[in-house]
Order: C-alpha cells, then sequence, then structure tokens
C-alpha cells in the first residue's frame, strides 16, 4: 500500500469525475444488491438462510450509504445522488438490474456480484484514496461472511448435480461476462484513477477476480478462465447499457412513503 | 440435502465466561459459521463458536437434546 495518501479536496477536476463514477457504481451496485438480497428474506431454502439474507441486506444498505456520503467530498448532495435520481441514472452492475429468478441465481450472484465488488473495494481501499483508506475495509471484513455463505452454498448446489447444478451453471454463465466487464473498465475514465494510484487497472481486479473463484466455479464445470467479458459499455456509468427495473429504483429512492419522512 | 444441529456459544469479553446462547440448522460448518453469526448478532460478541450437537457428549444426563442428538448419531 502506498503511504501518500490523497485527499478528495485535494485531486483535479478529472481525478474527482472519475472517482465520482467508480463511488456512484459501488454504492449503487450495493444498494441494488441489498433489494436483491431483501427478496429473499422470506422463501430462502430454510429460516437461516433468511435470516441471513436479511443481515447482508441490512450490510449492502449501510456500505451504500457510507459510499453515498463520500460524493458530498466529490461535489454532489447524497440526499439528491440517493433519492433523486431515475432509473436510467443508476450505475448498477448489470446482473443485479432484473430480480434472481431462483435461489441458484442468488447463490451465483453472491458468488460473482458480491465477489467483484469485494475486489473493486479491495483495490480502492488499498488505492491513495484517503476516504478509501478510512471507510472500506470495515466494509471488506463485514463481505467475509457473505463470501463464507456464498461459497459454501455454490459447493452444496454444485454437489448436488441435476437441476440445481444446471441452474447453477447456467446462472454463473450468464452473469460472467457483464461482471467481468464491469470490473474490468478499462477506458479512459478508468485508466486516470489508475495513472494517480487510486485503485488498480481492470485487468489486475480481473485477475484477481478470477483467482478468488477459478477453483470454486470448476466445482459447477464453469471455467472462469474462458469466460469472454461483455463488451457493450456505457462510460458514462461504468456499466452495461440498460438500468434496474422501476420498482427497485423506487424502492431504492423510498418513493412510496417518503412524504412521510418528518424531519 | 440433510440439515445438522449446531449449538452456538459465545463471550462477551475475553476471559468472560463461554455462554451457550442458542443453535442454528446448516447443512455444513461454513453455512453453520454464517448462520449463528448472523442469527445471533445482538451483542457486539468477543467471541462465538459452534458445535455441532451430536459432538457433545453429556455428562450426567441420558435424556434431553445432547442425549438425544448422541443417540440419533
Amino acid at each position: 500500500m502506498s503511504d501518500d495518501t490523497l485527499k478528495i479536496s485535494d485531486m483535479g477536476d478529472a481525478e474527482r469525475q472519475a472517482l465520482t463514477r467508480l463511488i456512484l457504481t459501488l454504492a449503487d451496485s450495493k444498494r441494488i444488491m441489498g433489494i436483491r438480497y431483501s427478496d429473499w428474506v422470506l422463501g430462502a431454502p430454510s429460516v437461516e438462510t433468511g435470516i441471513a439474507a436479511s443481515s447482508m441486506t441490512q450490510d449492502e444498505w449501510g456500505h451504500a450509504r457510507l459510499l453515498y456520503a463520500m460524493l458530498k467530498e466529490c461535489g454532489l448532495d447524497p440526499k439528491v445522488v440517493e433519492h433523486e435520481r431515475a432509473a436510467e441514472e443508476y450505475a448498477s452492475v448489470d446482473v443485479l438490474d432484473e430480480p434472481f429468478s431462483d435461489w441458484a441465481a442468488v447463490v451465483a450472484g453472491m458468488v460473482l456480484v458480491d465477489g467483484a465488488m469485494s475486489v473493486a473495494l479491495g483495490a480502492f481501499a488499498e488505492g491513495r484514496c484517503e476516504a478509501a483508506r478510512a471507510r472500506v475495509p470495515k466494509m471488506i471484513a463485514e463481505e467475509d461472511f457473505h463470501a463464507s455463505l456464498a461459497n459454501a452454498w455454490y459447493r452444496r448446489l454444485s454437489q448436488s448435480g441435476g437441476d440445481a447444478l444446471a441452474r447453477l451453471r447456467d446462472a454463473t454463465n450468464s452473469m460472467l461476462p457483464p461482471v467481468i466487464a464491469w470490473l474490468g473498465m478499462d477506458d479512459d475514465v478508468a485508466r486516470t484513477l489508475v495513472e494517480k494510484g487510486i485503485t488498480a487497472s481492470g485487468e489486475q481486479q480481473v485477475a484477481t477476480f478470477r483467482d478468488r473463484v477459478r477453483e470454486l466455479l470448476a466445482s459447477a464445470d464453469v471455467d472462469v478462465d474462458s469466460a469472454i467479458p461483455a463488451v457493450d459499455m456505457d462510460p458514462a456509468r461504468g456499466r452495461g447499457p440498460g438500468h434496474p427495473d422501476v420498482d427497485s429504483v423506487e424502492r431504492a429512492r423510498g418513493d412510496r412513503n417518503r412524504s412521510l419522512l418528518v424531519e | 440435502m440433510h440439515e445438522i444441529i449446531y449449538d452456538v456459544f459465545a463471550r462477551k469479553n475475553r476471559g468472560g465466561k463461554l455462554c451457550h446462547i442458542g443453535y442454528v440448522d446448516a447443512l455444513d460448518d461454513e453455512m453453520a459459521r454464517v448462520y449463528a453469526w448472523k442469527t445471533y448478532d445482538e451483542e457486539n460478541w468477543f467471541e462465538m463458536c459452534v458445535v455441532k450437537r451430536k459432538e457433545i457428549i453429556p455428562v450426567n444426563r441420558d435424556d434431553g437434546p445432547f442425549a438425544k442428538a448422541r443417540s440419533e448419531s
């Protein structure tokens, strides 16, 4: 880890804009991931799994809140970002655009999406950004339990064979290209952050991700090294085209009952 | 898939009493770790551990949940 930390207020416009994109895609991904987990609080395979899903929901929303708060230093009002953006502005990773179809998809999402977010957070925490060094390590520590649950369930479903294995493999294969493309963004904006030492390159992060999941995915006969990243990316948001479903964004913004928030 | 009963023990402070705080049903040790930590999160535990109920050896009773789990294993 570099010793020369960098305050956001000391960054130039280009770096701050690039940082804003990184923080937004991480925060939005966590917020929408929390909604996807919350869908399984009731209906998970066991009561204990539902409780874990509830806890992970809280973790993801807490992490999102901390990340959104960092945007204030980038010149944005976190309240506006959290409550007033349209679905088309959300920068969450593409895989989260629709609810997970079944438990096998949730498990694949835990391994791939949560796993990729942890790699991205790790690279951010080890970079020069002072705010990231202060706030992100606790998030990563909490994510360790998500990874434990994800890995245990992934192994369990892959060992059970039959329909469970087929569903797990299908979900994994469909999620890998957009996840790798998201983590491996290598445009001018991403390179701005790498050149300043704020995060690692997309190539390095994807390599770390592949190393972490290679053996696990092989248990479902998925070869992470042969997965090809999706090519269609939206440089403004740092993700692919499309956006989360409108209902989920309304839940993320808290539209329905926001008028009852008495300050 | 067969679930296993794990008993959950925790202590609040270093050197504090290790107390039985509950149990979880889980498919394996790794899931039991997560379920225990996420289910019994009402305290900021200094230490928590889980034990398969069937591995607990009853000392003075041949009835109750521990003896039952042992006899069924």
